[in-house]
């Protein structure tokens, strides 16, 4: 990661949807094109196509729910996993340092449907988990480590020169780290992190194999009893993707106004 | 290809039609959902075995057609028969008029009920209305799915497979699982570490025919099915399964 001493730091982690920002126009006018023709799409399949489309509306809300609060859930704990990994990671403290290395690239190596497994059924053997929570724990540890390395690049980001600035004034390390860098660290992993939010509500999808009922999950539901496999699995893709544009446009927007207030 | 599909069902029509050779194919690929013991699993050798295989084997044997078996995921069975990744599927398919409608079926070859396990701890449940406010768990897409939704007030919770369901059922997230009969013998009475934790309450409550499924229309190959499924009853074959498979 490039020590970038200027005002324009931009962390691209990529994994995502593509963020469309106005600058780029083709982005953009994808993003359009996609957003509001997925939605035109149901509406048209919901009223010109009522059997078996509008049943499928009807089936899967709840799920809609439920991917929600797993992909809010994982990301809040997600940050809060990942800050503590990210200044574990740069710390000066050996053990401190080696521990957060080390859970990064655990984590980071092993496959997040394998993690999912794990955790609900290998645990499940020692300790209850709630399914709903296993799932949050899952993502999030899963999520925490890739938002550790958010982390560790965002504080690293701002200059050296303002930690010695503070302590010049007579700060404490964690005074300096709490009032001076983490604020501007802030602003620079927030894209990131929303990035990660998009990328995590994807494949929140994964923890339809725990049986959790979510989006995919409450699909799969109605087409292993309809065998209407297409038409159940293209309203899926559908919500799915108009999910994933609305946060995307979301987080764009957060971005200007963070620009903006440079 | 549709040329060569469109000469191949003409010939087709006009064999039965005359009712001289045989004019289904002789190799036919089968899929099967290898996680619902005893009746179609995976042994320790990585084979495909069970009542089902042996039951599909000696129909083959009869019919005079080797059969090659496809290890398929159950959710997503019936549209891979669909898209013709394989010619039939012989996987503990209980034959319902909802699957009627969109696939064919031999004569059914065995009979079976659905029947519920709790815990050993629960002692009052004995049917599914009595876990009410209660999770009872269940393949998804099975008929033991389906008559859990029966019921209202009992929240449903469905698998990928019906081993998933016990083994939640042992972290205690869940209080009851539905299944075939002979898969609920077989997961709660030898497997010891269920033997001592699970009990089957209750008699089956459903009366359930499985038949082997194939495309629309194929109706060569369920009259092929359906002669081999007879020679294998005459022969009584059929009940030396049931007493090898179950119990």
């Amino acid at each position: 990661m490039p020590q970038n001493p200027t005002n324009h730091i931009k962390i691209d982690v990529g994994e995502g949807a593509a963020i469309p920002v106005k600058s780029d126009t083709g982005l953009f006018t994808a993003w359009r094109i996609a957003f509001f023709g997925a939605i035109l799409t149901c509406l048209y399949l919901a009223f010109v196509k009522p059997e078996p489309y509008r049943e499928i509306f009807q089936f899967i809300p709840d799920g809609i729910l439920v991917t929600f609060k797993v992909t809010v859930g994982a990301i809040l704990l997600a940050s809060i996993i990942g800050l503590i990994a990210g200044l574990g990671r740069i710390s000066g403290n050996r053990i401190i340092n080696g521990t957060a290395s080390l859970y990064v690239e655990v984590i980071r190596g092993i496959p997040l449907l394998v993690q999912i497994f794990y955790i609900y059924y290998a645990l499940g053997r020692f300790v209850k988990i709630p399914d709903m929570f296993s799932a949050i724990i899952a993502m999030a540890v899963c999520y925490g480590a890739y938002l550790g390395e958010v982390f560790r690049a965002g504080i690293q980001s701002i200059p050296k020169g303002q930690m010695e600035a503070a302590l010049s004034l007579g700060m404490t390390r964690g005074q300096a780290l709490r009032k001076v860098i983490l604020p501007q660290a802030f602003r620079v992993v927030l894209p990131p992190i929303g990035n990660e939010f998009i990328a995590l509500l994807k494949d929140s999808s994964l923890v339809s194999i725990i049986a959790v009922s979510d989006l995919l999950r409450r699909g799969r539901e109605y087409a292993s009893e309809t065998f209407s496999y297409f038409e159940t699995y293209t309203v899926i893709a559908l919500i799915y993707l108009i999910m994933t544009l609305f946060f995307s446009k979301l987080i764009s927007l957060m971005e200007e106004r963070l620009n903006a207030n440079r | 290809m549709k040329m060569f599909r469109f000469f191949s069902v003409a010939s087709l029509l006009v064999i039965s039609l005359s009712a001289t050779a045989m004019a289904a194919p002789k190799s036919i690929k089968v899929a099967t959902d290898a996680t619902w013991p005893p009746m179609e699993m995976v042994d320790t050798h990585k084979r495909i075995v069970g009542f089902d295989i042996d039951f599909m084997n000696a129909v083959a044997r009869e019919a005079g057609i080797t059969v090659t078996y496809k290890n398929t995921a159950w959710d997503g069975i019936f549209a891979g028969l669909e898209s013709g990744k394989y010619d039939a599927i012989i996987s503990s398919v209980t034959i319902t008029d909802e699957r009627k409608k969109k696939y064919d079926f031999t004569e059914p070859y065995i009979q079976i009920g659905q029947i519920l396990v709790v815990p050993k701890t629960d002692k009052s449940s004995k049917k599914i209305a009595d876990l009410k406010g209660k999770k009872v768990g269940a393949q998804i897409g099975t008929t033991g799915a389906f008559e859990i939704k029966k019921n209202p007030g009992v929240e449903i919770k469905t698998y990928d497979e019906v081993g998933l369901a016990f083994e939640d059922m042992a972290a205690g997230r869940i209080s009851g699982v539905v299944c075939d009969e002979p898969t609920a013998a077989n997961f709660v009475l030898q497997r010891k570490e269920y033997s001592s934790k699970f009990k089957i309450v209750g008699a089956a409550f459903t009366h359930e025919g499985y038949g082997i499924t194939v495309r629309k229309g194929n109706a060569a190959l369920v009259a092929l099915l359906n002669k081999g499924i007879k020679a294998v009853k005459a022969k009584k074959i059929d009940e030396k399964l049931r007493k090898q498979w179950l119990r």
